[in-house]
C-alpha cells in the first residue's frame, strides 16, 4: 500500500516535472517546439555537404529497401545518437540545476533524472516521425512494418541512456569535473561510433592491420562500443527494413539491462546523501 | 488522545566539516584522498514524541540543531545513528515556492509545485479555487510568475503547501510571510488546523507567538535536548539561561 501510494506520487510527479521541462524549454520563442528540430537538421546538412560532397563517403544501399541517400542513412544513426548524448548530459546535470528543491523537499529523486530523460524522448519521438516520413516519401514503405521494432529499440537506447544518467548524475555531484570530463568523451564517442561513415571503412582498415596480438582485429575493438549495436539497430530497422543481426540485439538487450540495474543501484545507495553533499 | 505522530528515537545527526574538501578530480588524485573532515554532532541522542494533534514548538539558539531535526523529520536529512517514525501524511514548510518554474504561469506552477509536495492532479483541481483565493493573486494567476512581486510569489507557494492537507505540518519559520492580512490569514489556517486534530512543528525564534500558539516546546542547545514540557515554563528555563 504504501509502495503503491508512492509509485503513484512519483508517477504524477514524474508527469509533471516533463511538462515543465516541455513547456519551459521554448516558451516565448516564436517557433517553439520547431526548435527541436532545428538542431538535427542543421547538422545534417553540414555533415551531408562535408562528409558526402567533399569526402565522398558512400553509405551502402539499404537492401531489401534499396534507398541510396547520404542524409537519410545519416540520420538514422545521428538522431539516437543526439539523444543519447542530451539524455547523458542532461541528466548528469540535473541534481545540481533542482539543488534547491533536493534540500527543501522530500521527493523520490531519481524522478528529476527520469522526467529530463522522458522530455527528451518526446523531442526525439517528434524527430524520428519526422525522419520515417521522409524515408517513406523515398520509397521506403517497408519502414512501417518494422514500427513495433524500432518503438522497442528506442525504448531499450532509452534505458541504456538513463541508466548511464544515473550513475554520472551521482558521479556529478561529488565531482564538477565529471559533466566537462564526460562532455569531452561523448564527442569523440560520436566519432568512434559509425555516425557519420559506415562501420564498412574501418572494415577496410582493420582488414590490412590483420588480427592484432593474433587475438582479435581492430575493427572487433571498434565493435565494444554499445552505440555501435544501437546504430546498427537503428539502421537496418530504419534504413534497410530488416531484421537487426541477432548479435547486436542480444548485444543492445543486454546492455541496456546491466546499465540500468548497476544505475538504479548506484542511485538508490547515494540518494538519501543527496541533500547533505549538495 | 494521547495518540504518538512522531517517534523520535535516540537520534543523532553528524555532519563532515571539512577543512579540505576536492570537489575536483584532479585535487582529489594529486592529494589521494577526498577530503579531510571533522566530525560534527549537529544532533546527540534526541528522544521525545509528539502527540496527534498537539502543535508542537522547537525553540533554541542559531546552530543548536533544531533545523536539523526538522529536516530529519521530512526525510530530507536521515539521522546517522536512531529512528523518526511519522504517522500520516507529512509536508514541510521549509521553503516556499520550491520548483517554481518562472516561465510557467501561476496556474501551471501551482500544478508543478503542487505534485512536488505529494498533492494529485484530482486533489489540486480540487483545491484550486482555494488555493488561488488564499493566496490572493487570482488576477495574475495566467501571468509568468516570474512577473510576480516577491510577496505574490511566498503568497502563491506558501498557499500551495498549506492546502496538502498533511497529518503532520512541518513548518520553518515561515510565518512571517506576506502582509499583515495575509499573516492573519495563515495565522486562522493554523487554527484550523489545530482544530481538525492536525499535528503543527513548528521551529522559530520568535518565543512570545510561540509561547501562545504552542502545546507544547522542545528546547534544543548544540544538538542536545534541554527541556520538553509546557511553553512557559521550556521559555523560562530558556530565557533564564540566555541571561
Amino acid at each position: 500500500m504504501a509502495v503503491s501510494s508512492e509509485f503513484k506520487r512519483s508517477r504524477e510527479l514524474f508527469i509533471n516535472l516533463t511538462q515543465r521541462e516541455l513547456k519551459g524549454k521554448y516558451k516565448r520563442t516564436v517557433l517553439g517546439q520547431l526548435w527541436s528540430l532545428a538542431n538535427p537538421l542543421a547538422l545534417m546538412l553540414v555533415y551531408t555537404f562535408v562528409f558526402a560532397f567533399i569526402f565522398r563517403i558512400a553509405p551502402p544501399v539499404g537492401s531489401p529497401s534499396g534507398l541510396d541517400a547520404f542524409p537519410l542513412w545519416l540520420l538514422c544513426g545521428l538522431l539516437p545518437w543526439i539523444f543519447f548524448s542530451n539524455v547523458v548530459q542532461q541528466g548528469m546535470g540535473v541534481l545540481l540545476a533542482n539543488e534547491g528543491l533536493i534540500k527543501k523537499v522530500y521527493f523520490p529523486r531519481n524522478v528529476l533524472i527520469f522526467s529530463s530523460a522522458a522530455s527528451l524522448a518526446v523531442n526525439w519521438g517528434i524527430e524520428m516521425m519526422v525522419l520515417i516520413v521522409a524515408l517513406v516519401i523515398a520509397g521506403a514503405y517497408g519502414v512501417i512494418v518494422w514500427l513495433p521494432v524500432v518503438i522497442f529499440f528506442m525504448f531499450l537506447l532509452a534505458v541504456f541512456a538513463v541508466g548511464i544518467a544515473l550513475m554520472l548524475s551521482i558521479a556529478n555531484v561529488h565531482f564538477r569535473d565529471t559533466q566537462y570530463f564526460v562532455g569531452i568523451i561523448l564527442q569523440l564517442g560520436m566519432y568512434l561510433t559509425p555516425v557519420i561513415y559506415p562501420i564498412s571503412l574501418v572494415q577496410v582498415q582493420s582488414d590490412r592491420f590483420g588480427s592484432l596480438f593474433g587475438v582479435f582485429s581492430l575493427v572487433d575493438l571498434y565493435r565494444l562500443n554499445p552505440m555501435e549495436r544501437f546504430l546498427s539497430a537503428f539502421r537496418s530497422l530504419l534504413y534497410d527494413n530488416t531484421w537487426p543481426a541477432l548479435g547486436d540485439t542480444v548485444a543492445c538487450v543486454l546492455i541496456s539491462a546491466v546499465v540500468f540495474a548497476l544505475g538504479w543501484v548506484v542511485f538508490r545507495r547515494n540518494e538519501r546523501k543527496l541533500a547533505e553533499i549538495l | 488522545m494521547t495518540e504518538v505522530a512522531v517517534h523520535i528515537d535516540d537520534v543523532s545527526k553528524k555532519f563532515r566539516l571539512y577543512k579540505e574538501r576536492n570537489q575536483s578530480l584532479k585535487s582529489a588524485i594529486m592529494r589521494g584522498r577526498k577530503s579531510v573532515h571533522e566530525d560534527f554532532w549537529a544532533l546527540n541522542d534526541i528522544s521525545f514524541d509528539i502527540n496527534t494533534g498537539e502543535t508542537f514548538g522547537l525553540v533554541g539558539d542559531n546552530g543548536s540543531g533544531k533545523s536539523t531535526l526538522l529536516k530529519c523529520m521530512a526525510q530530507i536529512l536521515y539521522p546517522d545513528k536512531g529512528s523518526i517514525a511519522m504517522k500520516g501524511r507529512v509536508a514541510a514548510l521549509l521553503e516556499v515556492g520550491s520548483g517554481f518554474h518562472p516561465e510557467l504561469s501561476g496556474r501551471e506552477n501551482i500544478f508543478l509545485n503542487g505534485s512536488i509536495l505529494g498533492m494529485s492532479k484530482q486533489e489540486i483541481v480540487k483545491k484550486f479555487d482555494s488555493i488561488v483565493d488564499f493566496s490572493g493573486v487570482s488576477e495574475f494567476i495566467d501571468q509568468p510568475v516570474k512577473n510576480y512581486s516577491s510577496g505574490m510569489y511566498v503568497r502563491l507557494g506558501f498557499s500551495v503547501a498549506i492546502h496538502v492537507d498533511p497529518d503532520i505540518l512541518l513548518v520553518d519559520e515561515v510565518l512571517a510571510v506576506g502582509d499583515e492580512t495575509f499573516q492573519q490569514k495563515c495565522a486562522d489556517k493554523f487554527v484550523e488546523f489545530r482544530r481538525d486534530g492536525k499535528t503543527v512543528i513548528i521551529v522559530s525564534h520568535a518565543l512570545g507567538t510561540m509561547m501562545t500558539m504552542c502545546d507544547r516546546l522542545a528546547w534544543l542547545s548544540h544538538g542536545e535536548l534541554q527541556a520538553v514540557g509546557n511553553p512557559e515554563s521550556v521559555v523560562a528555563e530558556y530565557r533564564g539561561v540566555a541571561q
